[in-house]
């Protein structure tokens, strides 16, 4: 059986009702904030810096001395001089990503028996941006720049390659690496905007 | 001789007037951007020439430039028709709206009005309910469902508010004793129209919105709901016509009749009377005023239901009007 439930309509008073008061409330709203300030950004002429965190273009961390120990592991199977992409070529983020065949991914082997990373295209036009490659990375390579401005004239100039991809990463990482990954300040300040979390 | 140099002088005179008006409707478009954006906090038109003061003219051109689409099922004539019924008897309302009192430049009087013709309300009032024609028509040649709807919703609203409208003019005229514009303003000189009439206001200020299609009245474009409206199938400039029309001439005669009918017309605000301000400037800043005053609720208020506005329209706003000719008879008959 369908329950329905009716609802009322709030009733008007009298007073209300002949002086249009709620038409004359939403007016004072607008004329108050016509003659506040405007909050928008002239963009292409101002652009805002995104918060670290932001989901813009990928890029490939380098093999810089910085890396995470998971990569010290493998790194002497990886044929990957100093300044190059640190991809290990391990397809994790194949695997995670929701529209795998965005990723072209080829290693081959070299004459000494190790591992090298050919070609490493991102069809950005299929992407999301929702960042589950760079969080399935073991070696922390593929990451996510604040670049924002994606637009070009052919389809080509969409997909960003390994070598591009290791340019972008040495810029954001000389710009923001030592930036603290953090939405807010400090602890105060994140009580203060969203409460305190208990930790069970 | 004489009828030739009538006929030369109206004709000068009309292009006048309509060229105004056309550049006037361009401007007020950029006014309205203005105003919605600051509204909205943001700042409107901002990049072409300074502060967007060009943006009309950009607009014109990229509306003159459009591709002019005709679908293959619509009714050809009908929809020509459409766009030209809908515009041509807004702009003609201005030809009884007067601008000022005859005045002489270098011996020559100038009169800023087009025709004083002794029935000049009732004419605006005939201009106004043709213009319906034009929404009907564009609604039924465009063969197409949310145009229909659009048109068929306009015209419910617009025959509810029409007879609203037509009882609060009565109003005015009553106290005038005349129909002609001029003479209602010359009337008014003492006390503005506004004393007595306060209900005919109110109605005739909801009268304006319905007829040119603001909200809360809009529901004839409810641009949630129907696509556009009765605009849906029209591209380019026959598009571009139907908001210039309703939106801007037909809004900006309206707030001049309604200056004239209430506000006292080109007669200076009260102890304002020794600046030294010409009398259509006056007039202009009184409409400029009522006109921002509609803008300001068009972009604060949302939409009613189609069955509440023609439930307003004749449960509310009819009765109001009869009461105020009421309120103007008893009136007249103590003040004379």
């Amino acid at each position: 059986m369908v329950r329905i439930k009716y609802v009322e309509r709030p009733q008007l008073t009298n007073r209300e009702r002949i002086l249009f008061l709620d038409f004359l409330k939403g007016m004072r709203i607008t004329i108050k904030s016509f003659f506040r300030k405007t909050v928008t950004t002239y963009y292409p002429f101002e652009k805002i810096t995104p918060p670290k965190r932001f989901r813009g273009t990928h890029a490939h961390r380098v093999k810089n001395g910085k890396e995470p120990p998971s990569f010290k592991v493998i790194e002497k199977f990886m044929d990957i001089k100093d300044g190059e992409s640190r991809c290990v070529a391990c397809y994790m983020c194949q695997q995670a990503c929701p529209v795998p065949e965005l990723f072209k991914i080829e290693a081959v082997q070299t004459p000494e028996g190790k591992k090298k990373v050919v070609r490493f295209d991102m069809n950005l036009l299929n992407c999301m941006y929702c960042g589950l490659c760079t969080e399935a990375c073991p070696v922390d390579c593929l990451i996510m720049t604040d670049i924002y401005e994606t637009a070009s004239y052919h389809r080509a100039g969409c997909v960003t390659h390994i070598k591009d991809m290791s340019e972008r990463a040495v810029d954001f990482d000389r710009r923001r690496y030592d930036e603290p990954d953090r939405i807010w300040i400090d602890n105060e300040e994140r009580s203060k905007l969203w409460g305190q979390i208990k930790w069970s | 001789m004489e009828l030739l140099g009538t006929v030369v002088v109206l004709t000068i005179k009309s292009l006048i007037f309509i060229l105004g008006m056309f550049l006037g409707a361009a401007y007020l478009t950029l006014l309205e951007r203005k105003f919605a954006g600051h509204v909205q906090q943001r700042p409107g038109p901002l990049h072409v020439g300074p502060h967007g003061f060009l943006q009309p003219i950009a607009d014109a051109l990229k509306v003159l430039t459009k591709e002019d689409l005709v679908p293959d099922s619509v009714d050809k004539f009908l929809f020509y028709l459409a766009s030209l019924m809908a515009f041509v008897p807004a702009i003609m309302i201005l030809a009884v709206v007067p601008f000022g009192d005859p005045f002489t430049i270098f011996g020559v009087e100038i009169k800023p009005y087009i025709t004083d013709l002794n029935v000049g309300i009732l004419l605006a009032l005939a201009f106004g309910s043709i213009s319906l024609y034009g929404v009907i028509f564009a609604g039924w040649a465009s063969n197409s469902k949310y145009p229909m709807i659009g048109s068929l919703r306009k015209a419910a609203v617009l025959i509810g508010y029409e007879v609203a409208l037509g009882f609060a003019i009565a109003g005015p005229i009553m106290m005038a004793g005349s129909f002609s514009l001029r003479e209602i303003v010359e009337a008014q000189q003492n006390i503005w129209f506004i004393i007595p009439n306060i209900l005919a206001f109110v109605v005739i200020i909801f009268c304006i919105l319905a007829e040119t299609g603001r909200t809360p009245f809009d529901v004839q474009e409810a641009e949630a709901e129907l696509v556009g409206g009765y605009v849906t199938e029209y591209t380019g400039m026959k598009f571009g016509l139907f908001p210039l029309a309703e939106w801007y001439i037909a809004t900006f005669v309206l707030s001049a009749i309604t200056v004239i009918l209430f506000f006292g017309g080109w007669n200076p605000l009260p102890l304002m009377g020794w600046l030294p301000i010409p009398a259509f400037v006056w007039f202009f800043i009184k409409v400029f005023l009522l006109f921002m005053f509609f803008l300001w609720v068009h972009w604060t208020l949302p939409r009613y239901r189609v069955d509440q506005i023609t439930e307003l329209a004749w449960k509310v706003m009819l009765p109001l009007a009869l009461a105020n000719i009421l309120v103007v008879a008893v009136w007249i008959m103590i003040f004379g």
